[in-house]
């Protein structure tokens, strides 16, 4: 079986539709993201979460009479599957100075609140996640710093192996461009930023790269052989040449973090969501982003000797 | 099983030999080392990690992280100031006790802040013998200025204040591990945390009663005995006799009274007859007059020594028994006691326990602020288990199914290195005792993933060869060769990415990160150097002329 015989599409051609497509794209979730405020998980907002299990089938609306009078403005839903009886409750985060230091405080007066206002169905068990506004910020600026850091490593690995900045520019710019959309459709959907989802965008940070990698690895190969055809030419042939790879190796990865979005359970809904998405947008990406920016970037420097010289 | 291939190291050997045996008699001269190798090596990973899963309360080889099996995660802040402060007070004591032993007088001296102390109004013709003290005492680690006029600011260095807050950090930890260990917790962590250098992290894993793991830290256990000069039901009146002020050696301290809410207050000694120091024991016990439970506790040679005088001295007054800044009791001494005493107060038989342990473990030398605390519950580690082999699951019948159908034989080719990719990933994570957190098992999906890819590299080069007309060992050889490079790229960046990862430091994340790098590492073995092997063994020597790809 094969998916593609010899395909020779004209990849290169149709960069004049998707390039601006990708880039309305990309300001669009970049404008969501700013306006939207980002809704943070607990573990960087800081605060308290707590996931309770209850006895027997917990009634939403008496848990939040309860809840209401300790911690007011704290959000009550059901968490994971219903017969399990769990409920998540999410308190605010302190706001003074003096409510900081009663970190654990919230929490044992909702549960002790829980105890004594609905009895009637006891609370099994518990698991609680109670961050301080100390250690909230410091792993905001954490992730950004280490998303941005690996990002610009992997620009210089790339630029080093291939002799030229502009292919791990390009790599880069398309793995920049995926993470900043996944992130905009997962706000979008309704996703809280979690730990988990930063690493799901680091992840997607090493992947996209990977399939960019593959790609240009073929074209340092055209570029040896065929030194009389043009650089646009090559790429185009390159990304055809291992297409069938893009769709083959994408599509298994795809259908692996399927499984882990649809089984994974609640805890790593978001972090599966991220993955699903951002493998999308990475194999797009890869074929229509990071090739043109290459041949683009050589055409702006009016340099018409054959390419091969101009690359390697 | 024999009791002696019950060691892993011999059940590998001997496994391993039979391997050896079986590859010289059955296999073609060229394959046979590689063959043992991959073979031996495989196996080592089988015997590293089985059974990986634990069962009837036995571990099992993949330790297994806190969301994975319950427990709790503590991130605390060590409020050093609180031992700077004891280090300047001890200062500011020996201050006064040298002066009064040379008969120097001076109007005050006290501490300024967490850091510094001050001496003012020494008379003129006595600087100078202040200034000597001061040399003699204060020689390392502080800094002695003299603004005039019979002031003198004493301040500790940077260096000096940096020494105390390591050691106090240090000391922290030894208690809590101390305590912990008495609460009997299974493959606690307890360590220094961050780069601010005064956060420790705990891990509790598997710990049920979370209310009391948290008292049990962050119980301070700062005891003090005090002779009590005088008590009253409020501060003022108890000041009244000292014309409201607390007069230079004695200090107020708060306790309960006999009624609820109403506390009482007593006019104390600063200085302690005996501290948590000079303890050699606590345990529970029971007083025999209310038949309510009490805490016993000895004295070391040098406390009992201590107590024998001050008690003998001063009988038929009170003694006041000060836990964390609160007086708990006071009772009347009856006797001289030497060795041994018994702290009462209002507490239940599991609280009496609790206070024992704390107080053999130790005081902590600072007091303790919450940063983060995460509590898994058991069954929602389960939940997670489960969800977690589900996915796994899934993913790996989705990509079986696939990979047969799209490159037939070939296809199983990819499914026994995949197979091969998590045994060596299971392996690693249990002989480097990597922790398996629920993002860990994410990332073995992601690698599964990605070691697929690497198949798929191959297999696409093979067909590309093929349908340039190469023959089928051509194709094979050339493929895995034109594609060597590419694999060497795309898992160095994707271990970039991980790296950085890992330096999240933090748990869950962490272990994603270990995962992924140990699965990536395996894969470029697995997916290219035994799918090669695979290869050239099924093919033989025969020249085939087709190949099910």
């Amino acid at each position: 079986m094969e998916i593609l015989k010899n395909p020779n599409y004209d990849f290169l051609g149709k960069a004049k539709i998707f390039v601006p497509l990708s880039v309305v794209l990309f300001l669009a979730s970049i404008g969501y993201l700013v306006l939207h405020k980002i809704p943070y998980g607990v573990e960087f907002a800081g605060g308290t979460q707590l996931i309770v299990k209850f006895t027997s089938t917990p009634q939403i609306d008496r848990i939040r009479d309860v809840v209401e009078k300790t911690s007011p403005g704290s959000v009550i839903q059901t968490f994971d599957d219903p017969a399990k009886n769990q409920v998540l409750i999410r308190l605010p985060g302190a706001q003074s100075e003096e409510a900081a230091a009663d970190l654990t405080g919230p929490a044992e007066r909702v549960l002790a609140g829980l105890a004594r206002d609905y009895a009637v169905n006891t609370v099994r068990e518990s698991s609680s996640e109670i961050v301080g506004p100390i250690v909230g910020a410091e792993l905001r600026r954490k992730a950004v710093q280490l998303t941005l850091f690996g990002l610009l490593f992997q620009l210089i690995y790339i630029g080093f192996r291939f002799g030229g900045a502009v292919w791990g520019a390009a790599a880069t710019i398309a793995v920049f461009h995926d993470v900043i959309i996944t992130l905009g459709l997962l706000v979008l959907c309704g996703y809280e930023v979690t730990l988990n989802v930063i690493a799901a965008l680091l992840t997607l940070v090493g992947y996209s790269v990977n399939d960019t990698i593959v790609i240009f690895d073929r074209v340092r190969e055209n570029l040896r052989h065929r030194r009389k055809d043009s650089l646009a030419k090559i790429i185009n042939d390159s990304v055809n040449q291992t297409l069938s790879r893009t769709l083959i190796s994408n599509g298994t990865t795809f259908l692996a973090v399927l499984g882990l979005y649809l089984f994974g359970g609640e805890v790593l809904r978001g972090f599966g969501f991220a993955m699903v998405v951002g493998i999308l947008i990475g194999t797009y990406s890869t074929v229509y982003i990071a090739s043109p920016i290459v041949v683009w970037w050589q055409g702006l420097r009016k340099d018409r000797r054959p390419a091969a010289r101009a690359a390697l | 099983m024999p009791p002696a291939l019950q060691n892993p190291f011999v059940l590998w050997f001997a496994l391993t030999a039979a391997l050896a045996a079986a590859c010289h008699f059955g296999m073609r001269r060229e394959l046979r080392v590689r063959a043992a190798l991959y073979g031996s090596f495989l196996i080592a990973c089988i015997v590293a990690c089985w059974p990986p899963y634990g069962k009837d309360g036995q571990p099992g080889k993949i330790k297994l992280g806190l969301d994975l099996r319950g427990g709790i995660h503590l991130v605390l802040q060590v409020v050093t100031d609180d031992a700077l402060n004891a280090v300047v007070d001890d200062a500011v004591q020996t201050v006064r006790e040298q002066a009064t032993r040379k008969a120097i007088v001076f109007t005050s001296a006290q501490r300024v802040d967490a850091r510094s102390f001050s001496i003012e109004g020494v008379e003129p013709a006595r600087v100078k013998d202040v200034r000597d003290l001061l040399r003699d005492f204060f020689r390392d680690g502080w800094d002695i200025r003299e603004p005039g006029e019979g002031r003198f600011a004493v301040q500790m260095t940077e260096n000096f204040v940096r020494q105390i807050k390591e050691r106090t950090v240090k000391e922290v930890i030894r208690t809590l591990e101390r305590r912990v260990n008495q609460l009997g917790v299974a493959e606690p962590v307890i360590t220094e945390h961050g780069n601010r250098g005064d956060q420790i992290l705990v891990q509790l894993p598997g710990v049920t009663d979370v209310e009391q793991a948290k008292r049990v830290i962050k119980t301070t256990a700062q005891l003090a005995l005090k002779l009590v000069e005088d008590t009253s039901p409020s501060r003022e009146s108890l000041l009244q006799a000292h014309n409201g002020k607390v007069p230079a050696n004695m200090e107020v301290v708060e306790g309960a009274g006999d009624t609820p809410g109403q506390p009482v207050y007593y006019l104390v000694r600063r200085e302690a007859v005996i501290t948590g120091r000079d303890l050699k024991n606590a345990r529970a016990g029971v007083d025999p007059q209310t038949n309510g439970p009490e805490v016993d506790f000895n004295l070391n040679a040098q406390g009992a020594q201590k107590f024998g005088r001050e008690t003998g001295r001063n009988v038929g007054r009170r003694l006041a028994i000060i836990l964390d800044g609160r007086v708990e009791s006071a009772p009347t001494i009856q006797s001289q006691i030497t060795d041994n005493g018994r702290i009462t107060g209002r507490y239940t038989a599991a609280e009496a326990d609790e206070l024992a342990k704390v107080l053999r473990a130790g005081a902590l030398p600072a007091t303790l602020k919450y940063l983060q605390e995460l509590t898994v519950g058991a069954s929602l580690g389960k939940d997670s288990i489960r969800s977690g082999i589900m996915a796994s699951a899934a993913a790996m019948a989705f990509i079986t199914i696939f990979m047969l159908a799209y490159y037939k034989l070939s296809g199983l080719n990819a499914v026994v290195a995949l197979f091969a990719n998590l045994l060596i990933l299971m392996g690693a994570m249990a002989y480097s005792a990597a922790t398996l957190t629920l993002p860990g098992i994410a990332g073995i999906i992601l690698t599964v993933g990605v070691g697929v890819d690497t198949n798929v590299l191959v297999f696409e080069r093979i067909r590309e060869e093929l349908r340039n007309g190469k023959t089928v060992r051509a194709a094979i050889s050339n493929g895995f060769e034109r594609v060597w490079i590419t694999i060497l790229d795309t898992h160095a960046t994707a271990l970039i990415a991980a790296a950085f990862l890992f330096q999240f430091g933090t748990g869950a994340i962490k272990g994603f990160a270990v995962t992924l790098v140990m699965g990536l590492v395996a894969n470029v073995f697995a997916s290219y150097f035994v799918s090669k092997f695979l290869f050239e063994w099924v093919l033989g020597r025969r020249q085939a002329a087709t190949l099910s790809i």
